[in-house]
């Protein structure tokens, strides 16, 4: 039963980690119904900063993670501004083709450092004992992780509840010509989603960063790995992204425990969100979250 | 302004004089070989230093003059880890003239492996997987295995387990590349290995392994075996750490030893794991930076005549690199001193050759080259070795596998 | 209509049947022709190497796919990112046969056109399976569901033994009426049995467009409500245009499976899914000829880029990172500059250079 609250506990933790870098997606498409294909190489962007800044630059790691938050946030700012401020209005393939595009110059860019091809540790900042209570245990490194994550959730959603500029962006992402009547500025809160969801996948990629180590291959692909989790909490809500975060840790945490192994199976922890996210589209396509746009075809 | 022209055609025209000089002074031949690997894309971290290797030692064969007044020409391409173009690479190397072709992955070699027959063409790649010997007559693993290593390891833990049979438990890479050593370690239990292989896993993207380690203990797995590359054997040594799995020294009562092959370990790994990567048990054939040796010193050198930085110089792919560099020359120079042409053939003979009293005496490898018809894994020995302090520290004397030769 | 039918500087139709036809002009046609001869005729006259045959053998088997590709998502705007998957389907159907028959088998080798219209056949089911969806989905929703297609598929073949987890699986030498195809002719072979299938696979896209379903597509493209309004089934129409992409898809696979003489999962990746729908955009969505403009693009590019990065490495031969850059950071930005200069892609080009040849030698 132990091995049971085990998967559940690690589920946990790792869902987290999946809402985290879901939210990225969640906030752009909120406000400007764009999926940013990108995203992995902003998580892997955002765990480079941080650790030059931590390791070359010296700065202790909790400012430089602050740091880099910000640099992200002015960095996705102003890809936003560059790039997709002139494809407001064309069709939504362009749109992800362009961040298909930027996707590659990432990768171009990043291979110009030493992280395109080398690989880093953090250094060890928390305590290594793990926290152990009645046989389940959880390292300092995921606690703290789950904690930024549901701080930073808990942030936005109430950025988003509250805050003017919060609603000015959910009044765009419902009808973008009735918001510009009312005097909001849509490149504006474009960019801005643009900004926040870097600042996430920056956070994501600290966490993973530390749980992993450096490597660019594992870090950008969780840009991949996380489509799943989208699209089962809908694409547009955050709590869905907490929720279907959850759920894929935990799925895949017992696909891993229990069926892994027998009957001849194996990796199928990699394989089952997509297989549930096919059956999800057949017959919940708007997600657990996502709000219903009236409309078939 | 007149002047001004005049001025510069001269200058132009002595740079003429000096180029055809510089051409003409080198009348030596020119052997053309070529590498096509991944520099960027998958597993750039460990293309990326093979390639330098390959590269500096081919610059210090020409000017160094180890070949007399001839040269190798060796085209190194990026294939970003994609088949296709690896093959166009290939096809276009053989437009021109090479006589000698490196390659890299594993998928690479198994899908060209029937234009290297056709070809008649000698192949050295960088994977060590043993499926690229079954039906080919042309490709040379540089050292033994994969399934040797996980198999070396195994008999390894069998001889130096305390208390009855050992029970082991592999991590492995979710493709080929993981599962064929597999089939091999069983076949082995089969003929008589002592242990007992408890489970088979296949990692994902995993971020915790809280629970399979959990589930391994349970199931008094005392080794874990890795046949992947580094950043998931990272994470899960990292895990086992924190939750004080992890054994201090090898084969620690209660604990798991966590062992790996070729692609698993050196400097990469510690990069990745930190701490975390104590008491690593690793082995290769290679020759690492972190001894002291003769092979080393050379190594170090080389990265520091053409500017390599430490990262570079200290990678073990890097000394992978500069030993099938090293291969591809000394064939050559043995061609050469027979005084036969270097060609495809003569090369190829030459390889199949390197036996006996012929072995290739590599300085970067714990033992002798050594090819025969039979024969096509280079070095047969393996050298384990241990992080002890944050480095790669020997551990015995190189040792090879009993069990590979009985389940041929 | 004007009463020359070779000149003709701007539209007279006067039926539907004329703006229907294929070639407005006989000019057109001509051209056309003589392109065509060009294309069959220049191998036997100018010497090819292999490498150069390989990288136009692949740029066709590209444009095959990638006229699959523009089907869906230019005609019919639906985005699929998992059209490598579909071409995997294809090259993997002839792989199962040499699988289970051996790579020698002699349906396989001998019966290779059958081999390959089996295999669109079998991309085509696998198409209309995943374009299932589309019945309840839009836009965005149906572009994942076909990325998770492209992770099982993956997933299904690197784990399956029957498909050699992955590793290549081997296909023989093809024959022909003078007997086994050998190493030297492969690639001069194969180029002509593409270029026949290609010449073949587009006139039957513009067919297509010619016909109800055609006009289907881009019907439901514009206005999909508008469409149902109109009696036609929008539903149905995308399910065909995953179908139909489906069986260029697969006839692209057993395309590669052939000129490679193997399949390995590599080749099949969602990196490549992304290089197609690269190629539909640089050429021109919705354009028939942009299915053409596209992979000559990208793959020229891509060669280009690697002899700049190669004379780059000469240069600054301590930072290769530099020259292994270039690759990505080009690919990357030829596509962000086309969508953001140019988002009709190379197909307009075409037509403005078209027209100006029309109209000249006046301006308009």
């Amino acid at each position: 039963m132990t091995y049971f609250f085990q998967l559940v506990l690690s589920g946990i933790v790792v869902g987290s980690i999946y809402a985290l870098s879901a939210l990225g997606f969640v906030l752009i498409y909120k406000s400007s119904r764009v999926l940013n294909i990108a995203h992995g190489q902003l998580i892997a962007t955002g765990a480079f900063i941080t650790y030059a800044l931590t390791v070359w630059v010296g700065i202790p790691i909790y400012i430089s993670f602050f740091i880099s938050l910000l640099i992200t946030f002015i960095l996705t700012m102003s890809v936003e501004r560059i790039f997709l401020r002139r494809l407001i209005g064309e069709p939504i393939i362009s749109v992800i083709m362009v961040t298909i595009g930027l996707m590659s110059i990432l990768d171009g860019l990043i291979y110009l450092t030493p992280f395109g091809s080398e690989n880093f540790s953090f250094p060890l900042f928390l305590p290594k004992e793990p926290i152990s209570m009645a046989g389940l245990s959880m390292s300092w490194t995921q606690l703290v992780g789950v904690i930024i994550t549901f701080a930073l959730i808990g942030a936005f959603s109430w950025f988003f509840k509250k805050s003017t500029i919060g609603i000015s962006m959910r009044a765009v992402s419902d009808d973008q010509l009735a918001s510009m009547s009312i005097g909001i500025s849509v490149p504006r809160v474009f960019g801005l989603a643009w900004a926040t969801a870097g600042l996430s996948a920056a956070a994501a990629g600290g966490i993973i960063g530390n749980t992993t180590g450096l490597n660019f291959d594992t870090l950008h692909a969780f840009g991949i790995t996380v489509f799943p989790v989208v699209i089962l909490g809908g694409l547009d809500s955050i709590l869905g992204a907490v929720v279907a975060g959850i759920i894929m840790g935990l799925i895949q945490q017992f696909a891993g425990g229990y069926l892994d192994g027998n009957w001849g199976l194996n990796g199928t922890g990699v394989v089952l969100p997509y297989i549930i996210l096919l059956i999800i589209l057949l017959f919940k396509p708007h997600g657990l979250f996502g709000i219903h746009e009236i409309e078939r075809v | 302004m007149k002047k001004h022209k005049m001025l510069f055609f001269r200058i132009l025209m002595s740079f003429v004089v000096v180029l055809s000089f510089a051409t003409s002074i080198q009348a030596g031949e020119v052997y053309k070989l070529a590498l096509s690997l991944a520099i960027t894309g998958p597993t750039s971290d460990a293309g990326n230093p093979y390639a330098k290797g390959v590269e500096d030692y081919f610059r210090f064969v020409n000017d160094t003059k180890l070949l007399g007044n001839d040269t190798i020409e060796c085209t190194i391409r990026d294939d970003q880890y994609n088949n296709d173009v690896t093959k166009r690479n290939f096809e276009d190397f053989l437009d021109q003239g090479i006589v000698l072709y490196l390659n890299y992955s594993t998928g690479s070699t198994m899908g060209l492996k029937r234009d290297f027959e056709e070809e008649k063409i000698p192949v050295i790649p960088a994977s060590f997987h043993a499926g690229n010997l079954i039906d080919s007559n042309y490709i040379f693993l540089p050292i033994a295995s994969y399934s040797e290593q996980i198999i070396g390891l195994a008999e390894y833990v069998a001889k130096n387990h305390k208390g009855g049979k050992a029970k082991i438990a592999l991590f492995i890479h979710p493709s080929a590349f993981g599962r064929g050593p597999v089939e091999d370690l069983t076949k082995a239990v089969k003929a008589g290995l002592n242990i007992e292989i408890v489970e088979v896993v296949e990692h994902g993207q995993d971020l915790d392994n809280t629970a399979m380690l959990k589930r391994l203990k349970s199931k008094e797995v005392q080794y874990v075996l890795c046949q992947t590359v580094q950043s998931p054997v990272a994470t899960m040594i990292k895990d086992a750490n924190s939750l004080g799995y992890a054994a201090k020294s090898f084969g620690e009562a209660g604990k798991i030893t966590f062992m790996g092959a070729h692609y698993t370990g050196g400097n990469d790994l510690i990069a990745l794991s930190g701490a975390a990567a104590e008491n690593f048990f690793w082995t290769t054939s290679y020759r690492l930076t972190s001894e002291k040796s003769a092979g080393a010193d050379a190594q170090l050198a080389l990265a520091k005549k053409y500017g390599r930085d430490d990262k570079a110089a200290n990678s073990h792919n890097y000394t992978n690199g500069i030993m099938v560099a090293q291969v591809a020359t000394e064939a050559i120079k043995r061609v050469k001193e027979k005084g036969e042409k270097v060609t495809r053939s003569s090369l190829y003979e030459e390889l199949n050759q390197m036996n006996g009293a012929k072995a290739f005496q590599a300085d970067t490898t714990v033992g002798p080259v050594t090819y025969s018809k039979t024969d096509h894994a280079g070095v047969d020995v393996l050298q384990l070795y241990r992080v002890d302090g944050g480095v790669f520290r020997s551990v015995g004397v190189p040792f090879s596998s009993e069990y590979i030769k009985k389940i041929k | 209509m004007s009463a020359n039918r070779w000149l003709a500087t701007g539209n007279y139709f006067a039926t539907y049947k004329e703006e229907q036809r294929i070639f407005f002009t006989h000019t057109d046609r001509l051209i056309f022709s003589f392109f065509l001869v060009c294309v069959f005729v220049w191998p036997l006259v100018f010497e090819t190497n292999n490498k150069y045959m390989l990288v136009v053998d692949n740029i066709l088997i590209a444009m095959i796919a990638v006229l699959g590709l523009n089907m869906v998502t230019g005609f019919a705007g639906l985005i699929s990112i998992g059209h490598a998957a579909f071409v995997g389907v294809g090259a993997y159907a002839v792989a199962s046969v040499s699988r289970v028959m051996g790579n020698d088998y002699i349906f396989l080798t001998h019966a290779w056109p059958l081999m390959i219209l089996l295999s669109g056949f079998i991309g085509a089911v696998f198409g209309a399976m995943v374009g299932l969806p589309a019945f309840r989905l839009k836009h965005l929703y149906l572009a994942i569901a076909t990325l998770s297609f492209q992770m099982i598929f993956q997933w299904a073949i690197n784990f399956m033994e029957f498909f050699n987890q992955g590793q290549t699986i081997y296909v023989g030498r093809a024959f022909w009426f003078t007997g086994e195809v050998g190493r030297n002719e492969h690639y001069i072979f194969w180029y002509y049995v593409i270029l026949v299938i290609l010449v073949l696979m587009g006139f039957m896209v513009r067919n297509i467009l010619r016909t109800r379903f055609g006009r289907c597509l881009i019907a439901v493209r514009d206005n999909d409500r508008a469409a149902d309004a109109m009696g036609m089934h929008p539903g149905l129409t995308k399910v065909y245009a995953f179908g139909l992409a489906g069986f260029f898809a697969g006839v692209a696979g057993a395309l590669h499976a052939y000129l490679y003489r193997g399949v390995g999962v590599e080749s099949f990746t969602l990196h490549h899914s992304i290089t197609y729908l690269a190629m539909a955009i640089v050429g021109g969505l919705g354009t028939l000829n942009g299915s053409f403009w596209g992979p000559m693009a990208i793959k020229i590019l891509e060669l280009q880029v690697e002899k700049i990065a190669e004379h780059a490495g000469e240069i600054f031969p301590a930072s290769t990172n530099l020259a292994t850059a270039l690759r990505p950071l080009s690919f990357g930005l030829v596509i962000v500059l086309f969508l953001m200069f140019e988002p009709r892609g190379i197909a307009n080009w075409w037509r403005i250079t078209r027209s100006y040849f029309k109209l000249w030698p006046f301006r308009y």
